[in-house]
């Protein structure tokens, strides 16, 4: 067949694909470009919008919260699902049935983990009664500007764990026996196992998984909007929130397509590395 | 147990103590929608045996919550994550096809922009995608709702992996028999790959079912609300009822964990293949 008739046949295959990719993310995305560069006074691209969003205390209020919460959230979740991955692999009997209560509510929309925590999280819920099982006093969790973060960091988390958990379950089950064995004919112990065969071993798909956790929780909304709606004092304004409530509910288009424009790119970096990961996979 | 070791034993406790740990919101809303609204808060405090056990059970929340708009809402999440997975399987294995199979001049800068642009979330430009849906009409529709869903970067990904490890010797004995690219796929490839259409599937159909950003957005009145959104709305309505919010809860977490426990194999191997091994 000829290089011609390929690219034909390779265009029908793609086309669908393609007219997707356009106008479903290609397009917005330069229409939100066009929007941030069009001032709301001025005649021509300029760069106002961004030099207004980057001035506003409650736009990079809302950066510094979500770079801390990513900075949180994502190593606390791998450790759980390393730790958790790594028991699991031991192969006891009944961990199955274990990890797929693990998995369960990786398949619950976050909405309505969202629903079924703020009734958790309430003075008189479930939460507060088990603590006072340990004699903690009440907590004000959603209503507290230094506890609401966290609330949302665990409800997320709960959702999270049991995915990524996977991932690594899968990259354990990898690693050929025949390490293990080498280094424990050395003398090595379990920690030292774990330090030097593990760890090196794992390292593609704990990369993986910490990119890809984190452009999920750089996307975090349900959550924040359904418990807090960015409160209390902005504690949780994180950066999906502040972009709807910008276009939503302050009907300011401009500065909503800036602050687009500049998440999308935050995203696309990480996403591009995500990429490079799922690709190039064994060249090291 | 035969022959744990107390290091075992140990290890083991660990991981059914997460597992409790996981399920016990499930376990608290589900019984929780069983019992009269007034028992929902009573046993909290202190805890006790009746927190986690109902001695008291309706079916009240039940019949309320499927008499409701709310049985409307559950149609339509089924409807849009069905149709997404349908649409949605056709676009990616076609394109998946294309980019693993056909050798044409510039075949990897096409995946690469393909998998980067379908790989950013939807979320990300769910404003300004709002504003071009609007345009074309498609405000509460379901092939609003639909269309974000069905190209997946993920589900293209995967099956070109599944594609790329078919031995080429099959397409050129066809090849040979005089068949054609279309029927290569059809006849060939399609028959081989049904687990890894099991997979991409069930990432299509979890990620709609869970959607609700967009939904919010593009499909607000009640003939097309989702079920995700639906019951974010129940649960700040003036007058809540916690026990048909909980009912409500429950049937949308058992209706993609039924599915997902159904197929956790196939989740497992998409997992592994999306998912950086060596």
């Amino acid at each position: 067949m000829t290089r011609n008739k390929k690219l034909l046949w390779a265009l029908l295959f793609l086309a669908p694909a393609i007219i997707s990719v356009i106008i479903l993310r290609l397009w917005p995305a330069l229409m939100a470009l066009h929007e941030s560069l069009l001032a709301p006074r001025a005649s021509t691209y300029s760069f106002e919008n961004y030099t207004y969003i980057f001035s506003d205390p409650v736009f990079r209020g809302s950066l510094w919260t979500t770079l801390f919460y990513s900075v949180i959230v994502n190593p606390l979740q791998i450790a759980v699902a390393l730790g958790l991955a790594l028991l699991m692999n031991n192969k006891l009997p009944t961990t199955g049935f274990w990890r797929t209560l693990i998995l369960l509510p990786v398949a619950i929309p976050q909405s309505v983990s969202a629903v079924v925590w703020s009734v958790g999280f309430r003075p008189d819920g479930l939460i507060n009664a088990l603590l006072g099982m340990f004699g903690i006093g009440e907590q004000r969790f959603l209503t507290s500007p230094e506890q609401a973060l966290a609330c949302i960091i665990i409800m997320v988390s709960w959702v999270g764990v049991g995915y990524w958990m996977t991932f690594l379950i899968a990259g354990l089950q990898d690693i050929p026996k025949s390490l293990y064995e080498a280094v424990t004919i050395d003398g090595a112990n379990s920690w030292q196992r774990f330090r030097y065969v593990t760890l090196p071993q794992l390292r593609r798909p704990l990369t993986f998984v910490l990119v890809a956790d984190t452009v999920a929780n750089f996307l975090v909304f349900a959550p924040v909007q359904i418990l807090t709606k960015g409160g209390p004092q902005g504690s949780t304004n994180l950066i999906m929130n502040e972009v709807y409530t910008r276009a939503f509910l302050s009907g300011d288009k401009g500065s909503a397509a800036a602050a687009t424009v500049v998440l999308v790119l935050m995203v696309l970096i990480i996403v591009l590395l995500q990429f490079r990961l799922m690709s190039d996979k064994g060249a090291d | 147990m035969r022959n744990m070791s107390a290091r075992g034993a140990l290890q083991l406790a660990v991981i059914a103590a997460f597992g409790l740990l996981f399920v016990l919101p499930l376990w608290w809303v589900s019984i929780s929608a069983f019992r009269p609204e007034d028992d929902i808060f009573r046993y909290l405090n202190p805890l006790s045996l009746w927190t986690f056990f109902p001695n008291r059970v309706t079916f009240e929340h039940i019949v309320t919550l499927w008499t409701s708009p709310f049985a409307r809402a559950i149609f339509n999440s089924l409807f849009v994550a069905i149709a997404t997975v349908a649409g949605g399987l056709v676009v990616c294995t076609l394109a998946a096809f294309a980019l693993a199979v056909i050798e044409f001049p510039g075949r990897s800068l096409v995946f690469t922009i393909m998998i980067v642009s379908f790989l950013i979330p939807f979320d990300a430009i769910a404003v300004p995608l709002y504003n071009v849906m609007r345009g074309f009409g498609l405000q509460n529709s379901y092939l609003g709702l639909i269309l974000p869903g069905i190209g997946n970067g993920l589900t293209v990904f995967l099956l070109r992996q599944f594609f790329l490890g078919l031995p080429s010797d099959l397409r050129e004995a066809g090849m040979i028999d005089g068949m054609g690219y279309f029927q290569i796929f059809w006849r060939i490839y399609l028959p081989l790959s049904v687990p890894a259409l099991i997979s991409a599937g069930l990432i299509m159909f979890i990620f709609q079912w869970q959607a609700y950003l967009w939904p919010l957005l593009i499909a607000p009145a009640t003939e097309y609300k989702v079920a995700a959104v639906a019951i974010a709305q129940f649960s700040s309505a003036y007058d809540v009822n916690f026990g048909v919010i909980f009912a409500g809860a429950m049937f949308v977490s058992l209706i993609p964990m039924v599915i997902l426990v159904a197929f956790q194999q196939y989740f497992t191997t998409s997992v592994a293949a999306t998912g950086g091994k060596e």
